[in-house]
């Protein structure tokens, strides 16, 4: 690999990285779970329900999911500009920086040091190191493409630039606060300007964390691996202005039915309905993509992972408009059919766009073929059906809760008392967790599939090869 | 065009992101903590609320628990009267939730006396038998700081005396924490607005039932009653209700309506059958026929 | 009609002329090839 301008160690260090810390996200994931049903559970003061769960949803998005973002970009932009990384010092800065950023906020999560707003819990000295490391990362990115060549930029830099940008404007307008301490704070915003500000920052963390940039790992990874172009560039031109748009008017509905003023309130629930049709423009350019190579989901691991992934971001992108509107938020918000919508998010789109990215580029960046596509298999199978019993489990959960929540009396009076629906969880909550130790099996098989990869996998010949097999997950 | 120019894109994307941001989030703050939101009677939090409230974040507690009242018939009648505006001036930050893994507590200050939130925090399932809630007991044991606490209200502009923060030296956590929870949603006097107007005359469906009928009524009295009035009804945090001598309306009136800031809480959500089925297994094994 | 539902209808029409612009822009007929050129050279490198 040493004749190749490109930067791939950087790329592997960011992909080991981030399976750290994404196992970390499973593993306290599972332990909160089982919290949930074992209240003995809880170790006091660190190890509370209260406290870990943030270092879960942190881990997994920050850890997991930005730490991907970080390998999959720098690997995409050297490749789409045809150039070389900007500066390898700034990446491996970054690398470590990242690194440093995740335990300082694991660490000051598990003392306590919180905001209490979700997903962006880390208190203000972490704030200034994320700032830090996503400017860092951003001069790198768009230096990057500003050495390219002048021609047609590809759809998967339009959404990286687009995050880049977003991500900035929505972390630091919510990290606006008042230091007390070194590690506490108190929100620049209060009350109901506080929470508006909180879910437009929440929704678009979504949008622009979870959403655009694997958007555009998929744009690229799935016509790298089945070896055609994507149907139709100028469709995904039109989804991505309607989706950037219109995500930003929608983290209200987060907030239906509070004080937040009623025509904030309607307008996220339109945009979150006219949401549909961008998200699904990215559906149909996947599948439509497949016209003609549906064979490949048979005889391409890699395919099965990214169709997969698409097909639940296009169920996320359903049932997400749904929960948006009122009635229907009056009747499940608060209740566990929204981890379990979350989850199919995370578990199933994020993370299957994160493992088919991995799985393409180990080639590329540990020098060797997979050590095993059997075990690739075992990996797809374990984390569909472990997320698919977690989100199931939960969905019933809460349409049970809020069935019972809402019964009422012919007297006019509640038929059950808040405990009565509670221990009615129980039986779901253990599925949940039952559901998250098969995913978490799922995610050491594919580790120890990397880890056999990287001691001794079949070894390839010359990087030419690879540089003229389009089709190289095929199995 | 911006196809081939990356400093374009990022200017159109921006501003792309930037009127949805401006119109939905910006614009609000000409409207929302306005003047016309305020409501008169919602004070600041007092040193040790405000202390007991930065406990409740720094333990997670919305993680689990919501503090708003959606204006819906079976959220009002559950919690008590929907949140407005005006309530959460003070709050920085909002902590109003998004899981309800236990109760909403947007209403829950002045619903227990302080003794049911203490026993509560040290031992959850001493009190409500089934519940995940983990058990809090070892703040008691953190002392609280009061230089510390005092730089906080100079932050928050909260107005406190010296006294006050003296005063602060002798409690603990738990101190706080309670004072935080008495206060929550108590700011307006929604609760004697909301009592129960018993109209027409109450006559108790259950009377002269003999023994053995009352037996299984006696789990319901578990559940509702026993954490405050004690297995035997020899009385714990609310007063022993053996040798208790009520009549069946009154003794209805007060378990269905409650004793608004008396700590007796309102157990109308029980239904008016439920609520006879505990006044005549109260009246008759209060009246020395003891098991 | 007050100001209020003009500014509102207003920008409501102008946010729609904007989307639709887009759209004829990006699949007018002389700008077809260009349009999916991306999606081609994408594949080159590698």
């Amino acid at each position: 690999m040493e004749n190749q301008p490109y930067n791939q160690a950087i790329v592997r260090s960011f992909v080991n990285w981030s399976i750290v810390w994404g196992l970390v996200a499973v593993l306290v994931g599972v332990i909160v779970s089982l919290q949930m049903v074992e209240p003995d559970l809880n170790f006091p003061p660190y190890f509370t329900f209260g406290r870990l769960r943030p270092v879960h949803t942190n881990a997994g998005i920050y850890g997991w999911g930005v730490g991907m973002i970080f390998a999959t970009f720098l690997y995409m932009v050297q490749r789409l500009c045809k150039v070389p990384l900007w500066s390898d010092k700034l990446a491996k800065f970054q690398l470590w920086f990242f690194n440093a950023t995740i335990i300082a906020s694991a660490v000051t999560l598990l003392l306590g040091y919180t905001t209490s707003k979700e997903y962006h819990e880390m208190e203000w000295p972490i704030d200034v190191m994320v700032v830090i490391l996503w400017v860092v990362f951003s001069i790198n990115i768009i230096m990057t493409i500003l050495k390219r060549k002048d021609e047609q930029m590809y759809i998967s830099l339009w959404y990286m630039l687009a995050a880049i940008i977003a991500v900035a404007i929505l972390y630091i307008v919510n990290a606006a606060a008042v230091p007390v301490s070194l590690f506490k704070s108190y929100s620049a915003y209060a009350g109901t300007n506080d929470a508006n500000v909180q879910w437009w920052f929440g929704h678009n963390a979504v949008a622009m964390v979870l959403t655009a940039p694997f958007l555009a790992m998929f744009y690229y990874f799935l016509p790298k691996s089945t070896g055609v172009p994507i149907y139709s560039h100028r469709m995904s031109i039109i989804a991505f202005w309607s989706l950037i748009f219109m995500y930003l008017w929608t983290g209200a509905h987060h907030l239906l039915w509070t004080p937040v003023p009623d025509w904030i309130q309607t307008l996220a629930m339109g945009f979150s309905i006219m949401l549909i049709a961008p998200s699904w423009g990215s559906v149909f350019n996947g599948y439509l993509s497949m016209n003609g190579q549906w064979h490949q989901m048979r005889e391409n691991y890699l395919v099965k992972f990214l169709i997969l992934g698409i097909t639940f971001y296009g169920l996320q992108t359903l049932q997400g408009p749904m929960q948006a509107i009122r009635s229907f938020s009056a009747f499940i918000h608060y209740t566990d059919w929204v981890p379990a919508h979350i989850h199919m998010g995370t578990m199933g789109w994020v993370s299957m766009i994160a493992f088919a990215s991995i799985y393409y580029l180990v080639p590329r960046i540990y020098g060797r073929e997979l050590y095993s596509i059997p075990l690739a298999n075992l990996h797809f199978w374990l984390i569909l059906v472990g997320q698919l019993i977690w989100s199931i489990s939960l969905w019933i959960a809460g349409v049970l809760q809020a069935g019972m929540w809402n019964a009422m009396n012919p007297d006019g009076s509640l038929t059950y008392t808040f405990m009565e629906t509670m221990v009615e969880m129980y039986p779901y909550w253990w599925a949940r967790s039952f559901g998250g130790m098969i995913y978490m099996t799922g995610l050491i098989v594919f580790i120890y599939n990397l880890w056999m990869t990287a001691k001794k996998g079949g070894s390839i010949a010359a990087q030419t090869t690879v540089e003229t097999t389009t089709v190289e997950g095929r199995a | 065009m911006w196809e081939r120019k990356p400093v374009l894109l990022i200017v159109l994307a921006t501003v792309a992101i930037l009127i949805g941001t401006i119109i939905t989030m910006v614009l609000p703050f000409a409207w929302v903590n306005t003047e016309a939101d305020r409501i008169e009677s919602v004070t600041p939090y007092t040193a040790l609320q405000q202390e007991g409230r930065d406990i409740y974040i720094r333990e997670g507690c919305n993680n689990c628990h919501t503090q708003t009242v959606r204006p819906l018939v079976p959220e009002v009648l559950r919690y008590g009267d929907y949140s407005k505006s005006g309530e959460f001036v003070y709050d920085r930050p909002f902590l109003w939730g998004s899981k309800r893994t236990g109760p909403d507590l947007a209403r829950l200050g002045g619903k227990y006396p302080d003794a049911w939130h203490y026993k509560h925090m040290e031992s959850p399932r001493s009190m409500v038998p089934k519940t995940n809630m983990p058990a809090y007991g070892w703040i008691t044991k953190n002392q609280l700081d009061p230089q510390m606490i005092q730089r906080k209200m100079d932050v928050l502009g909260f107005p406190y005396t010296t006294d006050e923060i003296k005063a602060l030296g002798d409690k603990n956590e738990m101190d706080a924490m309670v004072a935080y929870l008495q206060k929550l949603g108590s700011d307006i006097p929604w609760r004697a607005a909301a009592t129960t107007e018993i109209v027409g005359e109450l006559i108790n469906p259950f009377t002269g039932v003999d023994h053995d009928t009352m037996e299984p009524w006696e789990d319901l009295y578990k559940e509702n009653c026993a954490a405050c009035h004690g297995d035997h009804m020899e009385g714990v945090i609310g007063p022993k209700l053996v040798g208790a001598d009520y009549y069946d309306e009154i003794l209805f009136q007060i378990i269905y309506t409650g004793i608004a800031d008396g700590g007796m809480p309102s157990f109308s959500n029980l239904g008016t059958d439920k609520v006879w089925k505990l006044v005549n297994f109260i009246r008759y094994y209060g009246q020395g026929e003891g098991h | 009609m007050d100001l209020a539902s003009i500014v509102y209808l207003g920008v409501t029409f102008g946010m729609f002329v904007i989307f639709a612009l887009i759209v004829i822009r990006t699949y007018s007929r002389k700008r077809k090839d260009e349009g999916e050129i991306a999606k081609y050279q994408m594949l080159d490198d590698d």
